[in-house]
């Protein structure tokens, strides 16, 4: 295990860079968090239109947001390989693909961390704010947000372990993420299909594991720093 | 106001429909970009395959197209592609030729152009000798391994009526489960099983490769239907090659006697890019 | 491209495969249900329970699963376990589907792992007065969860459990990187043998999400049929 470890370490981290594209534990962490990070004005827009009062936009959206959860996420990533670039005319490589699809499953899911964590401010923040002569867009700009996002980073977190996960799917249209150099090193060193495998599974483990502590640290943090009054009025802001 | 984003949106939409009829002329637009990119499979040794040691894909096909790059005055790209996305990849523009272990065949003449045969193999199974498996329709009822989206699968069923076949998502995979006994059998390109039993080493002793052929496969690369100023390139790069002796010698680097492959001799020339049948 | 053809979902070879890949689909995460179920139940017991060391072997498997994706699992039970078993145990299962069986071991394993969370937060939603009153009474620990704690966790549960169904019905589609031949594999096999991809993955998205909405919608009926009871 150990020579195994010795002779492939820099493969397995950052696969064929630099003499060639960007792979491996590296690329798998970067491609979530860049996801997540272009998912957060895409779930903004998708939990607004839910709530519209327009049902043209309303209908359509939730129609969307019900098709990408029943589905699973390879088969959006299938149809982001195959088809939208004949649809958009732009060229898509694996990187951008699976970009494209984690944004789109991960808007989805963050509508609803967004939509929870906008709710839990209460009203009386909203309330006056207005009544200071701020617009809605304003309120939520500078005081709605901001307090929101402080409390939403828990989940944040907790998806952003998500998305690392779903990256791994990325093995099947061929990314070199980290899944797919594990498989490359197992084949160059046919009989520890074992050890291989077990150092995989260690190493999102030591990944994932570790963000969700921090997770849970930042949420024990915040809970402690709330003030008292902000805790008590926990009424939200949209009914229902 | 109201006009000009109206221009602007239109201006954007007409964009999108002209897209498609930009790349009119792929061979102006590589030498106007500097560049050509080439897909690969880099799974396939010694095709296209990564070095342990330099981390670079390198391999017989990866040296004809830098050839070609070199030809046309431009840097040559390469790009990792699986076997079942190559020719989706080609038609969709993400690459501008397929330099990736592709078999000229009919079915796919209505989907892609090909430049001359740059290869010439014959699908083979290789099998484990403690299944006392010695000829092909021995594996009827019996279960192979192999690559998906290739040709392997539908030439083995075509071959062995009630064979049972698994695919996976490289050939590696596939080799991989070979040796741990999750078939009996291995189909891939005869140079590419000739690579992997090499691989084996000691163990060699314990497979054998089935002497009958499946199929013939004529390789060559991959161009997108039309673009003929680009195949009258490619083609023409291929033949100095071939008269100049630096496709034999390319061809003997990789599958000569010093590699693992051991061929002896070549038992074809790059020169046509027609096909029986 | 040429144009959409539903003729050939319909009848023919192609159908033939896609409906016997969505078949294997069904059958592969009814059978991780119907033994994840009891896992889940067993782990959900064990980190609950008063004994330090069963909850720590709880906790072990809920975190180790679910912070390891279901694929590198999926890889890690086809090409990684079963080269551990002695040789006779290894020829008997590689005679038979080992696809199947490695895919199996690790969905199950995977959907109790997330179960097993829902099930102790419906369990802790039950008020503790409930089992301190039944140890009162003289059951035991498994005796009180048994008889009094579980059947009134099962309320609050089953809405999380039916959301965990849906999930490993879309996660049968990893399976396909081992070679099982649910409705992905065969989409894609349909896709490489005739280069039409839109029908086949048109076919396969619509069979996902007729199953996925029956699923939902079991989900609805239930949350009226069975409102959750504020404790």
């Amino acid at each position: 295990m150990i020579e195994l470890i010795q002779t492939y370490w820099l493969y397995f981290l950052v696969g064929q860079y630099p003499q060639g594209p960007l792979g491996g534990l590296a690329l798998t962490v970067l491609l979530a968090a860049v996801a997540l990070v272009l998912s957060m004005p895409a779930g903004l827009l998708l939990g607004l239109a839910r709530v519209s009062r327009v049902a043209a936009i309303r209908w359509p959206v939730t129609a969307f947001v019900f098709i990408v959860r029943g589905t699973p996420l390879l088969m959006v990533v299938f149809w982001a390989y195959f088809f939208l670039p004949s649809l958009t005319g732009h060229k898509t490589d694996q990187f951008s693909t699976m970009l494209m699809a984690l944004v789109v499953f991960d808007g989805v899911y963050l509508a609803e961390i967004l939509r929870a964590g906008i709710r839990a401010i209460p009203a009386g923040q909203f309330l006056a704010a207005r009544s200071l002569g701020m617009t809605p867009w304003q309120v939520m700009r500078s005081v709605v947000l901001p307090q929101a996002l402080r409390h939403m980073l828990p989940s944040l977190v907790n998806q952003f372990v998500a998305t690392i996960k779903a990256t791994s799917l990325g093995y099947i249209i061929g990314l070199n993420e980290v899944s797919f150099i594990a498989a490359q090193i197992n084949t160059q060193v046919f009989t520890h299909a074992t050890e291989v495998y077990l150092l995989l599974g260690i190493t999102y483990f030591a990944l994932c594991f570790g963000l969700s502590r921090i997770a849970f640290w930042i949420e024990r943090r915040l809970s402690q720093r709330t003030p008292a009054w902000q805790a008590a009025e926990a009424v939200p802001v949209h009914a229902s | 106001m109201r006009s000009r984003l109206t221009a602007v949106i239109g201006l954007f939409l007409s964009a999108f429909l002209l897209a498609p009829l930009a790349h009119a002329d792929q061979l102006a637009d590589i030498k106007n970009k500097g560049e050509i990119v080439f897909g690969v499979l880099g799974t396939d040794e010694p095709n296209s395959f990564v070095d342990p040691k330099t981390r670079e894909i390198v391999g017989y096909e990866v040296d004809i197209s830098k050839a070609i790059a070199k030809k046309l005055g431009v840097k040559p790209v390469f790009k990792q592609l699986s076997v079942a996305a190559r020719i989706p990849k080609l038609q969709q523009g993400r690459v501008d030729v397929l330099a990736a272990s592709l078999t000229h065949n009919k079915e796919r003449e209505s989907q892609v152009d090909f430049s001359l045969t740059t290869f010439v193999t014959g699908q083979k199974v290789l099998v484990k000798t403690s299944s006392g498996i010695k000829d092909l329709p021995q594996l009827s009822g019996k279960r192979v391994l192999t690559v998906k989206g290739g040709t392997q699968e539908p030439n083995i069923r075509k071959a062995v009526p009630g064979v049972d076949v698994v695919t996976f998502e490289t050939t590696q995979q596939a080799f991989l489960a070979l040796q741990q006994g999750k078939g009996v059998g291995y189909v891939n390109d005869e140079a590419s099983i000739v690579n992997d039993y090499a691989k084996l080493g000691p163990a060699k002793k314990d497979y054998a490769i089935l002497s009958q052929s499946i199929s013939v496969e004529p390789l060559a690369l991959g161009l997108r239907k039309g673009e003929t100023a680009l195949k009258t390139q490619v083609d023409g790069v291929l033949r100095e090659l071939e008269s100049s002796g630096e496709a034999e010698k390319l061809f003997f680097k990789w599958y000569g006697p010093s590699t693992k492959l051991q061929f002896d001799k070549r038992s074809f020339k790059i020169d046509s890019d027609k096909i029986a049948g | 491209m040429p144009s959409f053809d539903p003729g050939l979902l319909l009848h023919g070879q192609y159908h033939d495969w896609l409906v016997n890949g969505f078949v294997l689909s069904v059958e592969l995460a009814a059978m991780a249900l119907v033994l994840g179920l009891p896992l889940a139940l067993a782990i959900a017991v064990m980190r609950l329970a008063p004994v330090r060391a069963l909850r720590a072997t709880g906790l072990a498997y809920v975190e180790g699963i679910r912070n390891i994706p279901l694929l590198a699992h999926l890889l890690f039970w086809y090409f990684g376990a079963p080269e551990l078993l002695p040789e006779p145990v290894k020829a008997w299962l590689y005679s038979g589907n080992v696809e199947v069986a490695s895919a199996l071991v690790a969905l199950t394993l995977y959907v109790a792992a997330y179960m097993a969370e829902d099930i102790r937060s419906g369990v802790r939603s039950v008020s503790p007065g409930q089992l301190d009153a039944a140890r009162a009474l003289g059951f035991g620990y498994l005796g009180a969860m048994r008889l009094v704690v579980l059947p009134q966790a099962v309320r609050a549960t089953v809405p999380a459990l039916i959301s965990q169904a849906l999930n490993l019905w879309k996660d049968t589609s990893v399976a396909t990187v081992i070679g099982v031949g649910e409705m992905m594999y065969q989409a894609a096999r349909v896709e490489s043998a005739s280069f039409r991809s839109a029908e086949a993955f048109a076919f396969c998205t619509t069979a996902y999400l007729c199953v996925s909405l029956t699923i939902t919608a079991l989900a609805s009926w239930m949350q009226r049929r069975y409102p959750v009871r504020p404790a």
